[in-house]
């Protein structure tokens, strides 16, 4: 790749920045005008009294004019439905697979651009032009991938727009009375990241070299801004059914749109979602490349396939590790809106559903560690490495045997009566948020350290300071888990509101490893004797399915927690304000919605392989000499 | 054994133990060159983790909690032999070998086993299709979520903002939450009590005339009339009762009593009279009072 100066580079960055800025300023300017149009309707309310009447906001407890329609009070013969033959012919289920199919999809074309984005700008950072080229090989054959999904996401979105409109015709426009100008820009957005996408991908060899490169880079970044504000958009509307703003009680616009937009959980989500896209999008690629690794005809495949599983798997475990604490803070602005919301998913009606969360939490750390444990194996000199594997895994097991410990037992009353009350006195107190935020702590510790441990494995360290490197490190590992723990014990005695607050502190001493720890071992590994190179390929077939075991985990992690997010609004469509009455408003059984979400998950893997399949028809001669280049063994760590 | 108190780290601490114990009999075994091979070696891991959570702790988990812990402990055993290609190759040759009957023994092992495993399966499949007249296991939600708001004696509260008004400190003035501590070893019966320490008492003497039969003078859910319910009458010193929910939950639960439930509460299974038929909402709030106060707990809150 030519060099470019540093200067052209800086421009191209401007440049780019401010036609995202000039697109977005346009593109956001409706907001801003709503809450003057409302202050406008309030001086014109003051001037002539008894034409406008005044409400008040039920979240922001601020006046406003009322500027739509109430809540209709429907009745069950309002929902339209087909007489279809049980569970079709309730509505309910039609939505819910439709907006899950689309959620999946749509989350997986708003991922892959991000992986895109960072490993052609990796590629374009590193000086090895073999290496180089391989990263920008690989961003191209995801770009490719995510088309035909794309596609598919657009076509599922129109779908679940007719489904509103002709299931629960009244509430659609109730929600697009409020979402009007919201709902444009959403379109608008729509258009300009699909021209984005078109020309960031068929730009691609034309913009290879040069200036042209960072321009192309650049874009990469414009298509990502226009796919999160587009989340985000989306994101309101969900938001908005469990935490309504910018209405008054009967549910009457009161003329700002931000205040509607910007309502409690708003943003919680936004952030919540745009980590577990990241870490969805790393799964279905690190899935994609178990695929390609397992149905490899030669080792050339295998090696390539192997190192795109890594990259994919190192990415999706990257963004899973930030996760729990997005998570965290979504449900406690959930108990900070409404007490019996948080009460409902954390120890109520679908405290269970947590439970099953846990173990998939479980299953996506234990699969990482273990396809790092298998990975070793591709390395001379890991053997000694491979004895602290009994420890890593006894830990994490501790932590997650408290992580799934629940705090509402299921038991026959006779064991019920054995126990001596509904709280076991020893296991009982696992199931509270003090011990699971020690025991999520913990398991994130235990897979950075196994990370750690996998960059060493075909070194031998020459630093001087090679004992004293060792020492911060156990030392630093140490503090953060007796923190970790003493905290954890430390949060059963103190107030509820302190104790959440405690998280800080926890995630602190654990990102202190993450970062911390990675430098130095960065830097003990620095002028390292190989003991051999990572021989691409030579893994097990083992670890192969822990990367599906933790794609298949995402997936149906979604699907759960998508089930979870939307029930606990009960029997509202908005809550409180709009009541849901059709015949399907009650809350389904465990069974029955965990065999929904079952069913969803395995029609979007084989739309999945469908995808795969369309995207190989057109992919394989391109990438043939990508994995040429791939069989050549490389040092481990890192991306490489 | 067991210490009040520190339970739950105890059960950590023995499956540490027991771990290291393992690791270290393991070690002098290999080096006296006498090493257990892998599969028999999983399997008493297994037997070790079912001991543990099966007889040592006590009082006994109910199966579906011990069928889970032990799904995961298999878990665990599966993939700590499969992490390396040798121990994977160790822990299957023993079952390869008996499957191709690679000597008599092995071909002794395979006929056995091929008996015995169709009858095994078949048993369990008849066990599992059997009518049975145990009686069936309950998923009881233990904290079914309060109403937005509710009335107690005409008097409509929302739950969300409503304020203990006895909540106060001596000067009169409101005490957040987790200000209270400073009474906590303070006697709310000293005659010069005043304020918060005031209304503890009398919130202590309505729950002795009311409350303590069932929920016994510790308040551990151990009254005189307790074991006559399963489940027995919560236990406020557990930290996963009254600690985990606000003031107001605790105020809309002793007004409601059993009959109050909500229905995603069934099966309700609970034998508490609605209190707003015998107490006041003044002497509801003094109650709460009283019960923070006494177990040194802090109601729950999100500011």
């Amino acid at each position: 790749m030519k060099a470019i100066s540093k200067r052209m580079r800086v421009w191209s960055l401007l440049s780019l920045g401010a036609v995202a800025t000039a697109l977005l300023l346009s593109l956001v300017m409706p907001f801003f005008s709503s809450p003057v149009m409302a202050d406008e309707a309030t001086k014109a309310a003051t001037e002539a009294a008894p034409k406008v009447e005044m409400a008040k906001d039920i979240y922001f407890k601020t006046e406003g004019p009322v500027s739509g329609q109430p809540v209709p009070e429907l009745k069950a013969t309002d929902y339209p439905s087909y007489n279809l033959p049980y569970p079709l012919s309730e509505n309910r289920i039609l939505i819910w697979s439709i907006a899950q199919q689309h959620l999946y999809f749509g989350s997986f074309v708003l991922a892959v651009p991000i992986f895109c984005m960072i490993i052609e700008l990796v590629g374009l950072l590193t000086k090895d032009p073999v290496m180089s080229k391989k990263y920008d090989d690989l961003a191209h054959l995801l770009v490719k991938i995510s088309l035909t999904a794309y596609s598919v996401t657009a076509i599922l979105g129109g779908l679940l727009l007719f489904s509103f409109i002709t299931l629960y015709p009244d509430f659609f426009k109730y929600i697009s009375s409020l979402f009007r100008p919201v709902m444009h820009i959403y379109a608008l957005l729509f258009l300009a990241e699909s021209g984005t996408l078109y020309l960031y991908y068929y730009g691609w060899d034309r913009m290879a070299h040069g200036f042209a490169k960072w321009v192309h880079a650049c874009m990469g970044v414009l298509l990502n801004v226009f796919g999160s504000v587009l989340m985000m958009l989306a994101n309101s509307w969900a938001s908005f059914m469990m935490s309504p703003a910018g209405v008054d009680e009967k549910g009457r616009y009161l003329g700002n749109i931000w205040a509607v937009l910007h309502n409690a959980l708003w943003n919680p989500l936004n952030v919540h979602r745009i980590i577990g896209n990241m870490v969805f999008g790393g799964g279905i690629v690190a899935a994609y490349a178990a695929y390609k690794f397992l149905a490899a005809r030669n080792m050339e495949e295998k090696a390539y396939y192997d190192w795109m599983g890594y990259i994919a798997m190192f990415m999706a475990v990257g963004s899973l590790i930030p996760l729990p604490f997005a998570g965290y803070w979504l449900m406690r602005e959930v108990y900070g809106f409404r007490q019996q919301m948080g009460i409902t998913l954390m120890g109520g009606l679908l405290a269970w559903l947590f439970i099953i969360q846990a173990v998939l939490i479980g299953a996506l750390f234990f699969s990482t560690n273990y396809y790092l444990f298998n990975g070793m194996e591709r390395m001379r000199g890991a053997e000694k490495y491979q004895k602290y594997i009994k420890y890593i895994l006894f830990l994490t097991t501790a932590a997650f045997l408290v992580w799934l410990t629940p705090h509402t037992l299921v038991m026959r009353p006779a064991e019920l009566k054995a126990i001596g009350g509904q709280q076991h006195p020893v296991i009982g107190n696992f199931g509270v948020m003090s011990a699971k935020n020690g025991a999520v702590n913990t398991m994130i510790m235990t897979t950075i350290i196994s990370f750690l441990l996998y960059q060493r494995s075909n070194k031998i360290i020459t630093v001087k300071w090679e004992a004293w490197g060792n020492a911060a490190l156990m030392a630093m590992f140490a503090v953060a888990l007796v923190n970790n723990w003493w905290l954890a014990i430390y949060g059963y005695f103190i107030p509820a509101n302190v104790r959440v607050g405690l998280s800080v502190p926890q995630v602190v001493g654990t990102l202190t490893t993450l970062f911390i720890g990675s430098a130095i071992n960065i830097a003990m590994m620095r002028g390292s004797k190989l003991t051999g190179l990572i021989e691409w390929g030579k893994i097990s077939v083992r670890s192969q399915y822990a990367l599906f075991a933790l794609a298949v985990s995402f997936t149906w992690l979604m699907a759960l927690m998508g089930y979870i997010r939307s029930s606990v609004r009960l029997f509202w469509h908005v809550m409180e304000v709009f009541r849901d009455n059709s015949p399907w408003a009650f809350t389904h059984t465990i069974g029955f919605a965990a065999n929904v979400m079952s069913m969803n998950v395995m029609a979007f893997w084989l739309f999945v392989l469908f995808v795969f399949w369309l995207g190989e028809l057109t992919s394989k001669h391109a990438v043939a000499e990508a994995r040429k280049e791939a069989a050549r063994p490389v040092m481990a760590g890192g991306s490489e | 054994m067991w210490i009040e108190g520190y339970k739950p780290i105890e059960l950590l601490l023995i499956l540490t133990i027991a771990t290291f114990i393992y690791i270290g009999i393991n070690y002098v075994l290999q080096k006296i060159g006498k090493r257990i091979p892998a599969f028999p070696q999983a399997l008493l891991i297994w037997l070790g983790a079912w001991s543990i959570f099966k007889y040592v702790l006590t009082p006994p988990i109910p199966s579906a909690l011990l069928y889970t812990y032990m799904g995961l402990v298999t878990l665990v055993i599966f993939l700590f032999i499969s992490s390396t290609e040798k121990g994977w190759s160790e822990f299957k040759r023993p079952i390869l070998n008996t499957v191709m009957a690679v000597t008599p023994v092995y071909k002794s092992v395979r006929s056995v086993s091929f008996v015995v495993l169709p009858l095994l399966i078949g048993y369990g499949t008849y066990d599992f299709n059997v009518p049975k007249f145990d009686e069936p296991i309950e998923l009881r939600t233990v904290h079914p979520a309060p109403p937005a708001s509710t009335t107690v004696r005409g008097q409509n509260f929302t739950l969300q903002t409503a304020r203990n008004p006895y909540r106060v400190d001596d000067k009169g003035e409101y005490l957040p939450v987790g200000k209270e501590d400073k009474y906590f070893k303070q006697n709310p019966f000293a005659p010069d009590a005043k304020g918060y320490l005031l209304y503890v008492k009398e919130g202590g003497s309505i729950f002795f005339q009311n409350c303590h039969f069932c929920h016994g003078d510790n308040l551990n859910g151990r009254g005189m009339f307790a074991f006559a319910f399963n489940p027995i009458p919560a236990n406020f010193s557990d930290p996963g009762t009254i600690a985990q929910l606000q003031e107001t939950f605790v105020f809309w639960r002793i007004a409601k009593g059993g009959p109050g439930l909500p229905r995603e509460g069934f099966p309700w299974a609970s034998a508490m009279p609605p209190w707003e038929e015998h107490l006041t909402t003044d002497e509801i709030w003094k109650v709460n009072m009283f019960e923070y106060w006494h177990t040194e707990f802090f109601p729950r809150t999100w500011d």
